[in-house]
């Protein structure tokens, strides 16, 4: 558990000018949580999920695996310390929770050329018929490693770690030029 | 090197997302063991020619440790496994 309060800062200089064109859109979500959630190596997703709607059905059941017995659990709205510490001393005997929310950010790539961006990146293919809505990819990008989910059609999340994010989005705008407008 | 590497978990991926550490070495030799056999052990490698076993691990991606064969003569990877599948009972 945390031994002092955290300040939730947005990483980005400026949050909002996100390269907006006709095709693609970058946009930081600046709000809600994401704990990474450790199970052992017997660990599956069904009974995360299960125990996560009974502990938790507040939150949703958004998780996405990194790793065998890996997950990072994310949602919409902020959680406080006493919640989070009720949602952990329920799961004790089976998962164990880690904020990770001031740790990793997470921003959404959008847009019919999103794919074409991504790819220039990234080598998980994203075709639609191979990484289908609600799939995630833990991957690189360049050299920047994140987490790829597709949220949407043509929508991706990006969860990359906090000290990474700025880069991350200066090489996505990069990326996207050829579709910015003006 | 083969630049496609099938992870049993993220399935296939460049071989830029891995590290790789190097041989399987054989079992570890018993504490009491002779100083020429620990020698062996610690400090002399094979450079085999054709199928080779090493740790590669997926830093890019599950940060899990594999164990990958692979041909030092035509570079083609085949088994690759998860390295806690080569943990036995009796070895310590
Ligand atoms: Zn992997």
């Amino acid at each position: 558990m945390r031994d002092y309060p955290l300040n939730n800062r947005c990483a980005f200089p400026h949050p909002d000018a996100s390269g907006a064109g006709a095709s693609i859109n970058l946009a930081p979500v600046k709000d809600g949580f994401v704990f990474h959630v450790l199970g052992d190596a017997k660990s599956d997703e069904a009974a995360l999920r299960q125990a996560l709607a009974k502990v938790a059905p507040e939150l949703g059941d958004d998780v996405r695996k990194s790793s065998p017995g890996q997950w990072f659990w994310v949602g919409s709205i902020a959680v406080s310390d006493v919640r989070l510490a009720e949602i952990q001393a329920a799961l004790t005997d089976t998962f164990a929770l880690v904020d990770q929310t001031h740790g990793r950010l997470r921003m959404v790539l959008s847009g019919p050329s999103s794919r074409t961006v991504l790819a220039k990146g990234t080598m998980v293919d994203l075709s639609t018929d191979l990484f289908a809505i609600g799939q995630s990819a833990m991957s690189q990008i360049g050299h920047i490693g994140a987490m790829i989910t597709r949220v949407e059609d043509d929508s991706f999340e990006l969860i990359v770690l906090r000290s990474f994010a700025g880069s991350l989005w200066d090489e996505l705008q990069h990326m996207a030029a050829e579709f910015l407008t003006g | 090197m083969s630049s496609l590497v099938k992870c049993p978990h993220c399935g296939l991926r460049p071989k830029e997302e891995f590290t790789v550490r190097g041989e399987v070495a054989t079992p570890r030799p018993d504490a009491g063991a002779e100083e020429a056999v620990w020698f062996d052990h610690v400090y002399l490698r094979d450079n085999p020619r054709g199928e080779h076993r090493e740790y590669w691990h997926h830093s890019g991606g599950c940060r899990r440790w594999l164990v990958l064969s692979r041909n030092t003569l035509t570079h083609e990877t085949s088994e690759v496994v998860d390295a806690s599948t080569l943990k036995t009972g009796g070895a310590a």
